[in-house]
């Protein structure tokens, strides 16, 4: 019997294990496209699309799928805190998606590991992208060296957030008594002194008329509105100019004058989300948030003009190709990029402004009203710098305005300190990699 | 012999799973990571490493940043470690005494040590807030000032250690309690008989009994303190203005976000030395009390 029960459990043992190996056999082989008559080409897109975003995105991917039946496009959405490490370790090691996402500021810095495609033939031709069909200063954020290496799928510009119910008991309505927002300086300070309560003393029902959502991107957005710079006509830090300096003093008055909260990670959002908050900056993607909230009504409206001309900062997700994909794949990354460019008009409903103009222009487009008003701000909106260092550059800077708004150190002292650490990031990398800042493989 | 020798070779291949584990997920590590910290390795340029010797660590010991990350783990510590012992100690002490409900309160304190960082920091990230807030709410219901817990340089790493000691004395006090629930009675028996009061039998029987666990929860407890990154991470992000980003963090951020894997490596490199060398000092200074 004792026998008999071994002999049995060796050959379960032994048939498990083959049922196992078949198992992963077939769905190994299937994942490799196996299967009668199956000759689709497999991309995998790569992205950090996990909010409800990547929700619309994928629905846009299920259309495509079904009306390219030869494609079986594949998303995998990475968390951005972890995203680009990965891309990058993959990408190099020749293991990399066909197709991924990049922000314009990332680009720099990734294409220094060498898979990214020049995409430029797919602005060529009949059927082509129309390379006109964006704004020049969009392109120039996806072009190299007379090359383009990416399709920029939208633009998410920093814009205002404004509550409805704070703005008419402020008194900033148009003629119409509806809510609007404040334009200029003498308006952004008036509604300061108007929105700003503490009726009874107490906590719950303080309000403020703004919080600072994330300091450094608040500064960003003020920066073209001044005339401000990143960097010089040569790639050195140009943080410490007389524009910058300018913006910076602002929000340091802001601060200074205690017309906003200390600044507090997460406080400005989440103080506006809860009502305790009447205007915020942020990205056009937190309006992702707020469509999940009931009964709050809320507008969007661009930056208000608080230096001598309009502006604002913007980034924008850039479609790009993996260098070593086949012939094959490389055809269908195209079209499968061009079929998401052309759809960019439902991926704007997830919280984007499109990138084509032909798609802004499209009246469906003004039914979105967030995103029709910072889309407004296009034509004056600046791109972070063109840097390989753009992580050690940005925190130099972001750095400085944190201390000047919790006023550590005075506007000029930080910004000074700010160029100079940031120009030696620069020059280490200038003697590290001096290929980057030569020929073709120079980002400017 | 034969069958002896079998036996061993029996021991040894049940350790051959978790061997093959630990060479891939800790040896090579390890021995990569040393190989890094002598190179210049940038992740978007990994083909055109070159090693450089020790100048990896010699820019660390000349750069800002890492002494200012040094400056925050070493605080840290300092308010962490004595907190945890004093604290998880006169909490096991206090369940020591309790007669009934002992096993539940032991339950409740332990509690809060099963949750993840995330989930602790983004808790208490709310608690801290400066205007909306549980402990300002609190604070302002009861007429007084709110408390700048995340927003003041000064203020922000005895926050992140408020929030730490929650999160861990808890399974600290039950490895105390446990310590204690090991020295037989008949010691205080005999203490008492012998007319000693409650400090004598705190500080001649109990602490010297309990040395050796103390010793344990001393050296873990710096270790981990040395190694502290997600509660500040998560809690402050590092700020403000990098009051309590710690030298791990600084590491993370140098190699993963900034790219730099070999300048990363060398500051990693840097903390083991510092964590074995205070490790090591802690080990034989508190052994000597234990054997002596």
């Amino acid at each position: 019997m004792s026998k008999l029960r071994g002999s049995f459990n060796i050959h379960a043992l032994v048939l498990g294990v083959l049922v196992l190996v078949l198992a992963t056999g077939v769905i190994r082989w299937s994942m490799l496209g196996g299967g009668i008559g199956s000759k689709k080409t497999r991309l995998a897109f790569w992205n950090g699309f996990t909010g409800p975003d990547g929700v619309v995105m994928l629905k846009i991917i299920e259309d495509f799928n079904r009306e390219n039946p030869d494609v079986e496009v594949a998303m995998q959405r990475i968390p951005w805190a972890t995203y680009y490490n990965k891309l990058t370790v993959a990408g190099s090691d020749g293991r990399g998606p066909e197709i991924f996402v990049v922000h314009t500021d990332a680009l720099p810095r990734i294409r220094r590991a060498g898979f990214v495609a020049d995409i430029s033939d797919l602005y060529e031709g009949p059927d082509a992208i129309d390379v006109d069909d964006f704004d020049r200063v969009v392109v120039d954020q996806v072009q190299f060296g007379g090359h383009l290496e990416g399709v920029p799928l939208d633009i998410h510009p920093q814009g205002a957030f404004l509550n409805k119910q704070m703005l008419k008991q402020a008194g900033f309505v148009d003629a119409n008594g509806d809510p609007r927002a404040p334009k200029d300086r003498r308006e952004m300070l008036d509604f300061i002194g108007k929105a700003t309560l503490e009726p009874s003393g107490e906590l719950k029902d303080k309000q403020w008329a703004f919080a600072f959502t994330y300091w450094g991107a608040n500064f960003r957005s003020l920066l073209p509105q001044f005339g401000g710079r990143y960097l010089d006509e040569n790639g050195n830090a140009a943080l410490d100019s007389e524009p910058n300096l300018k913006a910076l003093e602002f929000l340091a008055d802001i601060a200074k004058n205690k017309q906003a909260p200390p600044a507090d990670n997460g406080l400005g959002w989440f103080g506006f989300r809860t009502k305790r908050v009447a205007m915020v900056w942020d990205g056009v993607f937190m309006l992702g948030d707020l469509t999940r909230l009931n009964d709050f009504e809320y507008l969007g409206a661009p930056i208000p003009q608080i230096g001598d001309r309009p502006g604002t900062l913007a980034n924008s997700h850039v479609l790009c190709v993996n260098k070593s994909v086949s012939e094959t794949e490389r055809e269908a990354s195209g079209r499968f990029l061009k079929y998401l460019s052309d759809h960019s008009l439902e991926w704007a409903s997830a919280g984007q402004v499109p990138a084509r103009k032909s798609v802004r222009a499209n009246p469906e487009f003004a039914k979105m009203p967030v995103q029709f008003a910072f889309a407004q701000q296009i034509p004056t909106m600046m791109y972070p710098p063109r840097t390989p260092v753009i992580f050690e550059f940005m925190l130099e800077l972001d750095r400085a305005v944190e201390r000047v708004v919790r006023g550590q150190i005075g506007p000029k002292e930080a910004l000074a300190e700010a160029n100079k650490n940031a120009q030696a990031v620069i020059e280490r990398d200038r003697r590290e990699y001096p290929a980057s800042y030569a020929g073709a493989e120079a980002n400017q | 012999m034969k069958a002896r020798r079998k036996e061993e070779l029996m021991g040894y291949l049940f350790l051959v799973p978790y061997l093959l584990l630990f060479i891939l997920f800790v040896i090579i590590p390890v021995l990569v990571s040393a190989w890094l910290s002598v190179v210049q390795l940038d992740l978007t340029n990994a083909s055109k490493s070159a090693f450089i010797g020790a100048q990896n660590f010699t820019d660390a010991l000349k750069d800002d940043f890492f002494w200012q990350a040094t400056g925050a783990t070493g605080r840290f510590a300092l308010l962490m470690v004595p907190s945890v012992l004093v604290l998880g100690t006169a909490m096991a002490l206090g369940m020591n005494r309790m007669s009934q409900g002992r096993d539940m309160v032991r339950a409740l304190v332990y509690m809060p040590s099963m949750l993840n960082v995330a989930a602790t920091g983004i808790l208490w990230q709310w608690f801290f807030n400066n205007e909306f807030g549980l402990f300002n709410y609190t604070i302002r219901k009861a007429g007084g000032t709110p408390i700048p817990w995340l927003t003041d340089a000064n203020m922000a790493m005895p926050s992140v250690v408020l929030m730490s000691l929650w999160w861990t004395v808890g399974g600290t006090s039950v490895v105390v309690l446990t310590a204690l629930q090991q020295i037989p009675k008949m010691y205080f028996e005999a203490a008492s008989l012998d007319g000693a009061n409650g400090r004598h039998i705190f500080f001649r029987i109990m602490i010297p009994l309990l040395k050796p666990v103390l010793l344990f929860v001393f050296v873990t407890t710096t270790i981990a303190s040395f190694q502290m990154f997600g509660q500040a991470a998560i809690l402050t992000g590092g700020g403000p203005t990098f009051a309590t980003r710690g030298v791990v963090q600084y590491m993370f951020e140098t190699a993963f976000n900034g790219y730099r894997f070999g300048y990363g490596a060398a500051i990693s490199w840097l903390l083991f030395a510092a964590i074995l060398v205070f490790s090591t000092i802690q080990a034989r200074v508190l052994k000597s009390q234990v054997e002596g």
